[in-house]
């Protein structure tokens, strides 16, 4: 008796037992012995599944739990011609790839128009909680017809169209590959870590789109975004789209001088440690020599002076109640307009919250709080809130015009990400945005705000912007309107059989 | 077990050495002055408790074994909770909510904090201060949680769970490991395999019961690139093999190099004479009261026959079987014995499907007479096994009558 070839998904990979005759399959598989059967990894299903319907191979998918769904969207948009330029580059390369539009640019509906035209169950990977229930408010306003669910922050859905948090994705990455034809990656620079990765190498699903403002990461991890999701098809930065979807900007820089007590204090402990460096022959300018530094902290006693006189120097360059008095500063000058404070560290976020009894933001406030807060923010209950690292990313704050930053962290994402919050236009047209960046002088925060800045130090940034557009690894071939049948097809460029 | 950041080792070329501290006065004095610290601290803030940790950190050398200890005693044998007569969300709203209402600045806060205190007071009857309220504003916070319960354990125990824990450490960083079983009785492998299962590690077994056997472990996507994807599993599965006797492993790590940024091998091993203790409860030592019977009833038979309990490994594809006994004959014939007794269709159905499957010569099944096999779809000429029905209990002198 000779049974049909079949393919099944087994925990981040698929087992196609009995192998067919055909020879093109090779290529993808490896011998497990453990189960006796020829094993492949998930990310290859689209590539070998094209492979045995090219060769004309009879096998039977069991592999697939994806299915086609139906989807009436209610919430249509004029799109802007950048998301259509996107969704188009994205087509044509055959449905998977990353586009790279600034925070604010609409990426959410960009993805509501690219799954709208894949109409198959859809996993959409975010960073945070707060994105999390974003989307998912979105997509159910979206598509009301549909079963949207969540999984991460306690919950632990399995819908046709699920909104998931990376840590919880790549935590059940294994059950998850077989279920969803369609992944979108939401500030897709996170999923190149080791950790996450995993959710893109154990699906199966054929069509991936990776989004972000800046997917660039310092340790040039992007390039495996190609592997993992599809090259770069489309590109915009912020100065292509200001005065268009984005609002003017004015970055005003203060520098707040230490108190002589802690300038005092600042001086000594940045002396205990030099002093200890000179001796050690450390160089803090490199990763190697940070590294080395936390390494020779445990292991003299001298070391873990050292190293316990920089933190304490860095509490102080950072918290330091100058700051503080430059906030209350600003928010009086600013009253009664919305103001966002970021910092850097929690305990500064609740030392803020405390003495000013302005609500506060961090990945300890419980999920349906946090929602509270943003709500009476954007209605106007709340005029400030301060927040740690959570609002980084692409939450919709539409209301705020004025952004405190007080003491970053210098990298340059983080920053591009908290202007978006800052530059998303309201309803006021003529809305100038300002960023206030307090930062402490001659202490080692200088350099981080240059740093963080980038090469592109303006002061204020008018209209100069223009319709700059790139399209990359758009490709000619294969047409637009492949997936959008009900049938699955996985090629753009069927070969002729 | 242990966050990475507080894992100790060192490195011996490709050898790595997790720590190890002594069980001796002085350490235990550490461990016992950190316990006593949690147990003055019952009733008292997490940030309360950090703050005196840390003191007694000071500037030593050692604080990551302090931290160390600290961190298995708050994740094991605390518990922390919210305490407050304010509940802390609607504090913050209605704080908030009036807040927004005047410009912020500390002398409104002040008042704003009187206000609702009076404002509470009014509304529950009962006298609320001021200080309550700021004290109630974040009681939910982690560090304003109050340590409720603590299971003291002792320094000994301490210091066991502490070592262990840095060993479990080493495997986060495992893409493989290989086990060899020595020649034992009993072998105790069902209390492993249950661990593997749980974990959902995958086995690939070589091997016999005569010379022990070498078990690879490791998970599916593991045979394309070694993957630490499997390593907390792998780490959660030692305290198991610590109930397992005679055995020593190599583990393969993948460990990255700081300076050259790139992912090294390396190498870990450890055998059953490491002294490491486990804090996981043993397996029984039988499955059943019919097993155990059994075993007792031939101890008193005369007879060359030897019987050994949970020696033998039958791989089969994706899974394994081990038998309950194995029957020994000095001139070297050997028999597998399964006994079958009361179990639920589902778990008699796999159970022969395995024996089909195991494809060997030697099987004995023993099957209650109680069982109706039929019912559950299994026909029983079709097993590749000698068949032994018992009533009551199973006797050996009807398993010697089959393989004498």
């Amino acid at each position: 008796m000779v049974r049909t070839p079949t393919l099944t998904f087994h925990r981040g990979t698929l087992i196609l037992h009995p192998p067919p005759r055909s020879k093109v399959w090779m290529d993808f598989a490896t011998w497990d012995d453990r189960v006796e059967k020829f094993r492949i990894p998930a990310i290859q299903y689209r590539p070998l599944v094209e492979s045995l319907q090219g060769d004309s191979v009879n096998f039977v998918d069991d592999a697939r739990a994806f299915y086609p769904i139906e989807l009436t969207s209610t919430l249509q948009m004029e799109p802007y011609i950048h998301q259509t330029e996107a969704l188009n580059a994205w087509k044509l390369a055959g449905r998977k790839g990353v586009v790279v539009l600034p925070t604010g640019a609409g990426k959410t509906y960009l993805a509501q128009m690219a799954i709208q035209s894949t109409p198959r169950t859809t996993l959409i990977v975010v960073p945070t909680l707060d994105l999390m229930h974003q989307w998912y408010a979105h997509l159910v306003a979206a598509f009301p017809d549909t079963e949207v669910g969540l999984l991460g922050g306690g919950s632990r859905d399995r819908t046709p169209i699920l909104v998931a948090t990376y840590d919880s994705a790549a935590i059940h990455a294994e059950t998850l590959g077989n279920l969803y034809a369609f992944v979108i990656f939401d500030e897709c620079h996170h999923l190149p870590t080791d950790f996450n990765r995993v959710i893109a190498e154990y699906s199966i699903a054929p069509y991936r789109l990776g989004l972000s403002a800046t997917p660039e990461r310092t340790d040039g991890k992007h390039s495996e975004l190609n592997f993992l999701i599809g090259g770069e098809v489309y590109r915009k930065r912020p100065s292509d789209l200001a005065g268009k979807a984005l609002a003017d900007h004015e970055i005003i820089q203060i520098k707040v001088k230490l108190s002589q007590r802690d300038r005092h204090r600042y001086d000594e402990l940045l002396k205990i440690r030099n002093d200890f460096l000179k001796q050690a022959k450390i160089s803090l300018g490199s990763i190697q020599g940070w590294q080395y530094f936390v390494q020779m902290s445990a292991r003299s006693p001298q070391g873990r002076k050292a190293m316990l006189a920089h933190r304490e120097a860095k509490e102080i360059a950072m918290g330091n109640n100058g700051k503080l008095r430059v906030l209350a500063d600003i928010l009086t000058k600013h009253y009664p307009q919305r103001v966002l404070i970021f910092t850097a560290d929690n305990a500064t976020v609740y030392r803020i919250s405390n003495e000013f009894l302005i609500p506060a933001i961090t990945h300890q406030t419980p999920v349906k709080e946090r929602h509270q807060i943003l709500t009476k923010f954007r209605e106007g209950e709340y005029k400030t809130v301060v927040a740690s690292h959570v609002l980084n990313e692409g939450v919709d704050v539409p209301a705020a015009s004025i952004a405190v930053i007080l003491s970053g962290t210098g990298s340059v994402r983080e920053y591009t990400q908290r202007l978006g919050r800052v530059l998303r236009k309201g309803k006021d047209k003529e809305k100038l945005a300002i960023l206030y960046e307090v930062i402490a002088e001659d202490t080692s925060e200088e350099g981080t705000s240059v740093r963080r800045r980038g090469d592109e130090p303006r002061r204020h940034k008018g209209h100069e912007g223009k319709e700059r557009l790139e399209v990359v690894n758009g490709g000619k071939r294969g047409s637009l309107r492949v997936a959008e049948q009900m049938e699955i097809n996985y090629s753009t460029d069927k070969p002729e059989i | 077990m242990l966050p990475t950041d507080l894992l100790i080792h060192r490195q011996n070329g490709e050898e790595i050495i997790p720590k190890r501290v002594n069980v001796d006065n002085k350490n235990l004095a550490i461990a016992l002055e950190l316990i006593n610290c949690f147990q003055e601290s019952v009733g008292k803030t997490l940030r309360e408790l950090d703050n005196k940790l840390s003191d007694l950190e000071g500037e030593t050398i050692d604080y990551k074994f302090k931290r160390g200890l600290a961190y298995i005693l708050k994740s094991s044998f605390a518990t922390f909770e919210i305490v407050s007569p304010l509940e802390p969300e609607m504090l913050r709203n209605r704080v908030f909510a009036l807040a927004a209402q005047s410009l912020p600045c500390r002398k409104s806060t002040e008042e704003t904090i009187n206000r609702i205190a009076d404002e509470l007071s009014l509304e529950l009857e009962k006298e609320v201060l001021p200080l309550q309220v700021r004290n109630g504003l974040y009681a939910d916070l982690a560090e304003n949680k109050i340590l409720t319960i603590f299971d003291t354990p002792t320094p000994q125990d301490l210091l066991h769970r502490y070592n262990l824990s840095q060993v479990q450490g080493i495997f986060y960083k495992a893409s493989q490991l290989i086990l060899n079983a020595h020649r034992n009785v009993p072998g105790e492998y069902k209390l492993l395999f249950r661990y593997l299962k749980l974990f959902q590690l995958m086995a690939y077994i070589e091997g016999d019961a005569d010379h022990g056997f070498t078990i690879t472990m490791d998970g599916p996507t593991s045979l394309f690139n070694p993957s630490t994807r499997y390593g907390l599993a792998i780490a959660k599965m030692i305290p198991a093999l610590l109930h397992v006797t005679k055995w020593s492993l190599a583990a393969t790590l993948q460990v990255k190099d700081f300076y050259s940024d790139t992912w090294k091998t390396g190498r870990f091993t450890l055998n059953s004479e490491c002294g490491l203790v486990s804090h996981y409860s043993p397996g029984k030592p039988y499955d059943s009261m019919l097993e155990e019977s059994f075993a007792q009833r031939w101890e008193a038979l005369k007879t060359e026959w030897v019987l050994e309990r949970e020696v033998d490994l039958i791989p089969i594809p994706g899974s394994v079987m081990i038998p309950d006994f194995r029957l020994v004959h000095p001139d070297g014939r050997s028999f597998l014995l399964e006994i079958v007794g009361y179990w639920r269709p589902e778990y008699l159905q796999k159970k022969f499907s395995q024996v089909r499957r195991a494809e060997s010569s030697n099987l004995i099944l023993a099957i209650s007479e109680r069982l109706n096999l039929e019912k559950v779809g299994i026909n029983i000429n079709d097993v590749p096994a000698r068949i032994i029905w018992f009533k009551e209990k199973l006797l050996p002198k009807s398993v010697l009558a089959i393989i004498d």
